[in-house]
């Protein structure tokens, strides 16, 4: 094995920093599994295919698989646990609408399609969108339960909410 | 129609909220003492002449190897179709397992397999399941490559037979017919691509066996893995918190035990065997098919005969039920009521991935061809493609099989069809499809513009319905004094829900809150067990049957606890609503808690070993299929874009309608991948694995899906709750999936005048169809 530098960092995730130490060649995945203790973005493919692993840099859908820790420090990074208030168990208006909607079975891919439809719906804030639209958006997100008529269903019926 | 409380209503998983926050644990996401990695055989089939794990023990880090020498000489039952051992020197795949390794952390076991030193011995590879039934061919097995019959005892001696279903006389059949068609087929395997992949977390300690798995057969895994290692049943313990995707690719595998005896070997510490993708990819797949049919019919559209023979791709390994699992259960073979028929599939072993039941088994393979033929029959006799359905179609009452049969596969008797409006259901998604608007003859498009030509194309099929294997699982529930329940399940929630739907069957059957039912299930130390568990769309039929049994069980205790204070007997007394009243006076009653001090259990199993029960004697439950698509081929380049789907299912009662509205939907998706995308694909030259990602290997997004209307027919027999198929349900699951492929080369056909011979239809193989005219 290659010996692998490994560097301190400070991440900031959900508005929380968190001091850890990583090695130069670790994902961001990894690390929010393993040093910070957030499970909610999933491993899937680990080569960028699958969008299961989907957090928001800088409120950008990234793939945590396919991004290095050290590339993130002085980055605002969100992640699924950061979108509902634990203290008032209030859900986001995009998590609601994936439960009233069937949004997900087995909910593997869910964090995933959630984290890209929330970029979605805060950059079309405002305007109509398509179908299409929604569509294009999560195109890089798989389910093989399958049933992608419900997530963009899921999708829409967030953008109601969020309207009001 | 009855009223309900909760039955009929959409009601979402009651996991949902730790789905879409993040919380839900998968065992993906748990963290072990130390992590696993596999060698895996560079070759498709080779023998370990030597393996010396020496270097890679010395690797700092690295606290346990396994090889073939370390692992139990008895066999692991139903991870494959022969038993095999946990490692054994013989590789038959690329990708097998050739040794393990756990370090102190995925990276240094991922060096010390590159320090493994192996000779192998390379052996002639067979890739063909055809070519594999022959002589003088590469053998994966010493008896030979064929495996079967299924589930006949003599098959474990290696006997090299098919697995056959037949009634009537074919010969005679055949010569009664005016019109024969024949023909044959080619269908690639899928690869069933959860997101989740394979995850393993096991923990060996003293006597006590505890594994974490994503899996579906949790009791499966425990009954294996007791004889394996000669531990009782009761000190294995299972546990699946959540499934990210199984769609059949989940039960028992060889990964499991192989991760405990690393646990073993590291004295007790946890070990973690994660799957990579590509490991994912290249080991499991839906079992290709290499068909034959031959169908006769009179003049009047009756079908005289059905020869039908496959050679079903198992693989190295194929798993506990394998390719033929078609007859399992005798889906897809009585959707018709052939006078005479003979079904013939072998189970074939290659040098590829070992094939497992996915969503809807072997129907789409083998209807990609029968609803081929009975095409080509009616247009030779001019008639419809719906006409000649419709005279040879099953229907309520009909028996299934239509005839005294003879099988050599599992035994299940002779019933009528319970509630089974196939005429009904066709004619409500030809309205869906505008049928009539738009089928113009055979070979007719609907319409024509440029290159591009549409065409519209239907297929029909049978479901099993199920409810089966009651007599490998035990369930109970436990009555509490203030009238909620808890259900003590062995049945998995695969993801589907079927938590829910059970906890709505309880609180219907005894008019309590959803919020008061706690189904328990997920950990086999709560003493349930289900053998067959999270398959064939049964755990919300045949676990809510079970379940409704012991909460029956458990209402005639506390009726008769309870007599004595109403001064009525027992029988007359019922339980609802937490009250114990006289049923004809039910103002008299009085409340459970001032009746019960403590729970009272209920339980229940199916008699001992049954595995077909009737749902009532002579009656058994299926569920029939139809579906339409209607495509768009570009005859220049091959494409197919698919305009609409209309899967049709008869799912009895629904119980929870957008749980089935989910699964028939994404059922459909998967069937549209199976047609048109998903190319399983091994380079038999460089012995390379081509379809090892997702880049390779294209499942449906979003951006693919048509317009899909579903067609859910009810249609119920009332009977008491607790008798046969809960409330009427009908198992429904994966049924969405199963006519896709054969409606949209229907389809083509219609649009193109063209048989579709091979599946995947992707648009090379449509234009080379095309251009060779069908040949």
């Amino acid at each position: 094995m290659e010996a692998i530098m490994s560097k301190n960092l400070k991440l900031n995730v959900n508005g929380k920093g968190y001091d850890v130490e990583v090695g130069t060649n670790e994902t961001l995945l990894r690390v929010l599994h393993e040093k910070i203790g957030l499970t909610g973005a999933k491993i899937g493919c680990e080569s960028g295919e699958c969008g299961a692993c989907t957090v928001l840099i800088d409120g950008e859908p990234r793939l945590s698989c396919l991004t290095l820790a050290v590339d993130c420090e002085g980055k605002k990074i969100e992640t699924i646990e950061g979108l509902a208030d634990f203290e008032s168990s209030k859900l986001h208006p995009i998590q609601e609408a994936f439960i009233e909607n069937f949004g997900f079975q087995c909910g593997y891919c869910t964090p995933g399609f959630i984290m890209v439809a929330k970029a979605f719906l805060d950059k079309t804030r405002g305007r109509e969108f398509t179908d299409e639209e929604i569509c294009e958006a999560i195109a890089g997100n798989l389910c093989r339960c399958a049933d992608y008529i419900s997530i963009t269903q899921s999708i829409r019926a967030a953008a109601e909410k969020m309207r009001k | 129609m009855a009223e309900f409380k909760w039955i009929g209503k959409s009601i979402p998983q009651k996991e949902s909220k730790e789905k879409v926050t993040g919380s839900a644990k998968f065992v993906a996401d748990m963290r072990a003492d130390l992590y696993a990695k596999v060698l895996r055989s560079p070759y498709p089939h080779a023998m370990i002449k030597n393996i010396d794990v020496t270097k890679a023990e010395k690797l700092p880090g690295v606290i346990a190897t396994l090889t073939y020498k370390d692992v139990p000489k008895r066999l692991v039952p139903r991870s494959s179709a022969r038993p095999c051992f946990v490692l054994d020197k013989h590789l038959r795949y690329v990708g097998d397992d050739v040794a393990g390794v756990a370090a102190i952390s995925e990276e240094i076991a991922e060096a010390a397999l590159d320090l493994i030193e192996v000779e192998y011995e390379v052996l002639p590879a067979i890739f063909n399941a055809k070519e594999a039934t022959k002589e003088h061919v590469p053998k994966l097995y010493p008896e030979g490559n064929v495996w079967g019959p299924v589930d006949n005892k003599l098959a474990d001696k290696g006997l090299q037979e098919p697995t056959i279903l037949s009634w009537g006389d074919i010969e005679k059949g055949f010569k009664e017919a005016d019109v024969i068609i024949e023909d044959e087929f080619l269908v690639n395997p899928q690869i069933h691509s959860p997101l989740e992949p394979h995850v393993c977390i096991a923990k060996w300690e003293r006597g006590q066996l505890t594994l974490w798995v994503s899996t579906q057969t949790k009791s499966e895994i425990v009954d294996s893995l007791s004889y394996t290692f000669e531990m009782p049943l009761s000190k294995i313990r299972v546990i699946t918190p959540y499934v990210g995707g199984g769609f059949g690719s989940k039960y028992i595998e060889r990964y499991v035990p192989l991760t405990a005896l690393l646990s073993k070997k590291a004295e007790g510490r946890s070990v973690k065997l994660l799957f990579t993708r590509e490991e994912e990819q290249c080991h499991t797949k839906r079992a290709g098919q290499d068909l034959y049919v031959k169908m006769g019919a009179k003049k009047d559209g009756t079908i005289t005969a059905i020869y039908f023979r496959s050679y079903f791709d198992i693989g190295a390994y194929g798993s506990g039920v394998s390719g033929s699992c078609l007859f399992w259960e005798e889906a897809p073979v009585l959707a018709y009521q052939y006078e005479n028929a003979r079904f013939e599939a072998w189970d074939v072993h290659t040098n590829t991935s070992s094939a497992s039941p996915m969503r809807s088994v072997q129907v789409p393979g083998a209807t990609f061809a029968i609803e081929q033929v009975i095409e080509g029959v009616a247009e030779k006799l001019g008639m419809s493609p719906t006409e000649i359905r419709e005279v040879n179609m099953s229907e309520t009452g009909d028996m299934a099989p239509p005839k005294p049969y003879t099988n050599s596969n599992i035994e299940y008797p002779r019933a009528g069809l319970d509630a089974y409006p196939s005429k009904k259901l066709l004619h409500e998604v030809m309205e869906e499809a505008q049928w009539k608007e738009k089928w113009k003859g055979w070979a007719k498009p609907v319409a024509s513009s440029g290159s591009k030509r549409r065409g519209i194309g239907i297929a029909y099929a049978q479901g099993w319905g199920g409810f089966n294997f009651d007599g490998y699982m035990a369930m109970a529930v436990s009555m509490y004094p203030d009238g909620s329940l808890t259900v003590l399940s062995g049945s998995q929630d695969l993801g589907t829900g079927s938590n829910t739907t059970l906890s709505m069957l309880a609180a219907e059957f005894l008019g309590l809150d959803l919020s008061e039912v706690n189904v328990v299930s997920g950990d086999t130390s709560n003493g349930a067990f289900d053998y067959y568990e999270a398959r064939s769309s049964r755990t919300a039929i045949i676990s809510g049957h079970l379940m409704l049994q012991a909460i029956q069980e458990a209402k005639n205790k506390i009726c008769t606890l309870a007599a004595p204070k109403l001064g009525a007997e027992p029988e007359g007394l019922d339980l609802k609503e937490k009250k114990v009243f006289i049923k004809e006076t039910p103002g008299e009653s009085i409340p459970l808690s001032s009746i019960l001090t403590a729970p009272v259990f209920g339980s229940a199993s199916g008699p001992q070993g049954s595995a077909f029960p009737e749902i009532e004697p002579g009656v058994k439950t299926k569920n029939p299929l139809v579906a339409a698509a209607e495509v768009e081929v570009d005859i220049e380049t091959g494409e197919v874009e698919v305009i609409k789907l209309v899967p049709g299912t008869c799912p009895g009662r629904m119980i929870n309608p957008g749980m089935v509205i989910g699964q028939c939907r994404g059922g459909a998706v998967v069937g549209l991948g199976m047609a048109l995308y998903e190319n399983f694909n091994f380079d038999v030259k460089e012995n390379v694995w081509i379809s090892r990602n997702f880049l390779d290997y294209k499942l449906p997004t979003a951006k693919e899906i048509p317009e899909i209307k579903l067609v859910i027919l009810e249609a119920v027999t009332e009977r008491l709750p607790q008798v046969g198929a809960p409330y009427g349900a009908r198992g429904t699951g994966e049924w969405g999936v199963a006519l896709i492929v054969p409606a949209i080369a229907n389809a083509i056909y219609n649009a193109t005048g063209i048989r579709m011979k091979r599946c995947p239809m992707l648009s090379e193989v449509v234009l080379d169809t095309l251009t060779k005219g069908g040949k």
